[in-house]
């Protein structure tokens, strides 16, 4: 019953009762905070990528071998998102570059407001400054799709063991992609995975997507990948 | 996915738009959930319920939920069409028909593209 007109009636209105129009989104608080993300990055004169995979996919692997290639050249920072132990942090640290480690104890994604914390501790443990910015989210194919966290470009890894059918089985991750990152391919030929179909099934999603593979044991396309940063930098 | 949190902060969206408006009560709140938003509509509705017990001025206030239908574009001809998720009721008789796979209704191509659809927005509250 209605404690105002004491009708029995679900659907009425007062006299008084206005309606507003809102119009915002229900993530605006995080899109809020990572565009300020994505202003302070800037502001520092560096690049933020955010890499998004399934746990196990080659992410840090990925960046050990990037840092190995590139850190003569160009001043990294990682920030490193995982729900427990500093391991992935350690990992970056070990090739002589400074690592954040954002550790949820639960939550299955980074968000804005956390790598907002991150980005102000490495910023403090990088004083001569940054030229390009890994964010390692937690591994997770579903969930760091919804959240921005202020990168420049979002990279989706996916492995050769997970199979070429997870563009479809995935489809908010690998449409949000704007690199679609093929990982482990050394490891073609034991397993069924098709490059081609993969590339499909992600081009379905978004027709100009961009996708390479690589492995980052073997080297092979590694060069590729590195071209890809390399033309994000400023020159 | 993230239902609860979701709808926290709808709620917090919510409570501050009441207190601009100096509003005692809320009576009702639309929300959109798109398509493609991955939220789904019952936990979201659940989550939204038990936490506004916690709020005095938004304990009453009704959820409507707008649910718009998948718009998809043909990657072959181009054109747009809207095709609603088949509900749990019809897809074994999709199956059995082998109609699975969507289909453009204008050219027959399977190369459907989904179109947007991943909006999450609080439209419009009633208040007094």
């Amino acid at each position: 019953m209605c404690d105002t007109c004491g009708c029995q009636l679900h659907e009425h209105h007062h006299h008084d009762a206005k309606v507003v129009e809102v119009n915002r989104s229900l993530l605006e608080a995080n899109q809020k905070q990572a565009d300020s993300n994505r202003h302070h990055i800037e502001h520092m004169g560096a690049v933020a990528i955010n890499l998004i995979s399934s746990p196990g996919s080659g992410k840090t692997t990925l960046l050990e071998r990037t840092i190995e290639a590139l850190k003569e050249t160009v001043r990294i920072g990682v920030i490193e998102g995982d729900i427990e132990t500093e391991r992935d942090a350690d990992r970056i640290r070990a090739k002589g570059v400074p690592a954040v480690q954002l550790t949820t104890g639960g939550a299955c994604h980074l968000d804005a407001p956390m790598v907002h914390g991150g980005l102000h501790v490495l910023e403090h443990f990088a004083k001569g400054g940054l030229d390009l910015i890994f964010i390692e989210n937690v591994g997770n194919l579903v969930c760091p799709a919804t959240f921005d966290l202020g990168e420049h470009r979002r990279v989706v890894l996916l492995s050769t063991p997970e199979g070429s059918d997870k563009p479809a089985k995935y489809p908010a991750t690998f449409k949000g992609a704007d690199l679609v990152l093929i990982t482990k391919t050394d490891l073609l030929p034991y397993f069924d995975f098709s490059v081609e179909e993969a590339t499909k099934e992600a081009r379905l999603l978004k027709p100009d997507q961009e996708v390479l593979a690589l492995s980052a044991t073997s080297g092979e396309g590694f060069a590729a990948w590195l071209a890809y940063l390399n033309q994000l930098l400023p020159k | 996915m993230h239902e609860l949190s979701l709808a926290q902060s709808l709620i917090d969206q919510i409570v501050a738009l009441a207190a601009e408006h100096q509003a005692r009560r809320v009576n009702r709140v639309v929300v959109t959930l798109g398509p493609f938003s991955g939220v789904v509509r019952d936990s979201f509705e659940f989550g939204f319920n038990i936490l506004k017990q916690e709020r005095e001025q938004i304990r009453e206030a009704a959820l409507e939920l707008e649910t718009p239908d998948p718009e998809y574009v043909c990657l072959d001809c181009a054109k747009v069409a809207v095709i609603p998720f088949p509900r749990q009721s019809d897809r074994l008789e999709l199956a059995r028909c082998g109609l699975s796979a969507k289909k453009c209704p204008w050219c027959g191509s399977t190369r459907l593209s989904p179109k947007g659809g991943t909006e999450l927005i609080l439209n419009q509250l009633e208040m007094e």
